[in-house]
């Protein structure tokens, strides 16, 4: 009984563990970041490693600051959770800044503007005022499931645990469209070889990295990395290996 | 004219009225139980209460799939289940293999197979079936419990002694007839309580219909709770959404054992 009653002390104690700061981080010299690994070519499992843009640019915002990383992968929709029951110290899994997000973390400087775009097969909707009527397939807790459900005369906006499950029901022609990043989008068109093609975009985003709600000296300290980065050309030259243009918001 | 003398009711037959009475129990009973879910949780603080609708949608939704693959799966179970205990191979073969293939693949894949992968091998071979995500999760499941409900049916059949078939046969009863008026009814008095077992886990694992976009009780607390991030409420939400569910069946479905019941023991 002791046992028990001091495992469950011990657990709760964990539940309401404080956000680790820059201090405690700096002092373990290892970083936790979190981020889905299922979002080509941000953040994408290529057999056991994990690779992309974001997941290059973390690693390169950690050796600027002297830190080790230490990566963890999560469902997308558990990234935020997760970080506020501190698990991690920040996730970069390209989160498009909304309010309702940030009553719940801090986001820092956006580290790339992007937008919603509709990709179709051949011949389906290729804006808005054409999506009247139309179904499309979206992941479950992204800005595309609430914008695309703001879309005046949608029938209906599918929610799918995954962006590649979503991909999958319209190239099985379940849905007629897919709302996703654009720079996903263009991969998809690529990887489809002409199935399917991109259409105009919804909506327009800041993305950017994630704290937990008051850890102002990690957020500062990502910040000033970051800006870092995009000066001394770290950035430029990630982004141009990835997209060939500068991803940077304008 | 003088009333028949009754026999004592645990020795009756279900009659078909009795049928139907239970079924409209069950079904008012459910009918209660979604507007009682409905009150409950606009009582709820914020993150449930303004969602309470989303929510019993969802629960809807989860009864609906376990019904109608409920009853298609109890169907395919009668049928490959007398075909294992046939003495013809080639009778035996397809359910073996049928079964063979569904309970040796998870769940998951088998409903991420028909949703995604049916449609186009279907096409391939020239048959244009449109299933929606409703129809690929009632098939997926109803194959998959079928499966399961087969192997059940089998033993219940392997549980009535053999005396019976060979007095029925003996009275000149034919092999078809036996089956249907000697070894079934009891074999399925028998199979009651592990058929409920199974549809008490389908109710649970129709929540796998979420990975296709059907908007089920699990797929509605997960948006809710990656449009609020609070998992803690959403959670207990669901899972006392889903213990309502079946505890409601499992209650009729002991109503029904009570009733079926011979009295024998």
């Amino acid at each position: 009984m002791k046992k028990v009653v001091l495992t469950l002390a011990a657990l709760s104690l964990l539940a309401t563990a404080q956000a680790r700061t820059w201090t405690d981080i700096k002092k373990s010299g290892t970083i936790k970041i979190a981020t889905e690994g299922a979002f080509p070519p941000f953040n994408i499992m290529k057999g056991n490693v994990l690779t992309g843009f974001e997941v290059d640019l973390a690693n390169a915002l950690a050796k600027q600051l002297g830190l080790k990383v230490q990566w963890v992968t999560q469902p997308f929709d558990n990234l935020l959770i997760g970080l506020k029951q501190d698990r991690y110290d920040f996730v970069i899994a390209s989160h498009g800044i909304t309010a309702e997000r940030l009553k719940a973390v801090d986001f820092t400087n956006p580290h790339y503007c992007t937008g919603g775009a509709i990709v179709t097969k051949p011949g389906g909707p290729m804006n808005a005022a054409a999506l009247k009527g139309k179904t499309v397939a979206v992941q479950v807790g992204t800005t595309y499931l609430e914008n695309a459900r703001k879309v005046p005369g949608i029938k209906d906006v599918k929610t799918f645990p995954k962006d590649t499950d979503a991909q999958a029901a319209l190239m099985a022609g379940r849905v007629d469209a897919w709302v996703g990043d654009k720079f996903t989008g263009i991969d998809l068109v690529k990887a489809q070889k002409g199935k399917v093609v991109q259409g105009d975009l919804l909506f327009k985003e800041r993305i950017a990295m994630a704290v937990n709600k008051g850890n102002a000296s990690l957020l500062k300290e990502l910040n000033a990395a970051l800006a870092k980065s995009m000066s001394n050309g770290t950035y430029t030259k990630l982004s141009t290996q990835y997209f060939g243009t500068d991803v940077r918001c304008k | 004219m003088t009333a028949k003398p009754t026999a004592p009711r645990a020795s009756q037959p279900l009659g078909v009225g009795a049928l139907l009475l239970w079924l409209g129990g069950a079904a008012t009973a459910f009918l209660v139980l979604f507007w009682l879910i409905t009150l409950i949780l606009r009582q709820m603080p914020d993150p449930i209460s303004p969602r309470a609708d989303l929510f019993v949608e969802g629960a809807r939704m989860t009864l609906q799939l376990t019904l109608v693959a409920g009853v298609i799966g109890l169907i395919v179970g009668v049928v490959a289940g007398i075909q294992k205990t046939s003495g013809l191979w080639w009778v035996r073969a397809p359910a073996s293999v049928f079964i063979w293939l569904v309970r040796g693949t998870p769940l998951l894949v088998q409903i991420l197979f028909v949703y995604n992968a049916l449609p186009p091998l279907l096409k391939s071979i020239g048959l244009d079936v449109q299933l929606n995500e409703f129809w690929s999760a009632v098939i997926a499941l109803a194959l998959n419990v079928g499966a399961y409900n087969a192997e059940v049916i089998r033993a219940g059949i392997l549980a009535v002694p053999r005396g019976q078939t060979e007095a029925a046969r003996s009275l000149g009863l034919s092999g078809p007839k036996t089956m249907t008026s000697v070894i079934l009814p009891q074999a399925l008095r028998i199979v009651v309580p592990p058929l409920v077992n199974n549809l008490v886990a389908l109710l649970k694992d129709s929540s796998l219909a979420s990975t296709i976009a059907l908007l089920e009780l699990s797929l509605a607390g997960s948006r809710v709770s990656a449009e609020t991030f609070m998992p803690i409420p959403v959670l207990t939400t669901i899972a006392a959404v889903y213990l309502a569910l079946t505890t409601v069946m499992t209650f009729f479905t002991d109503q029904l054992e009570r009733r079926l019941k011979i009295a024998s023991r």
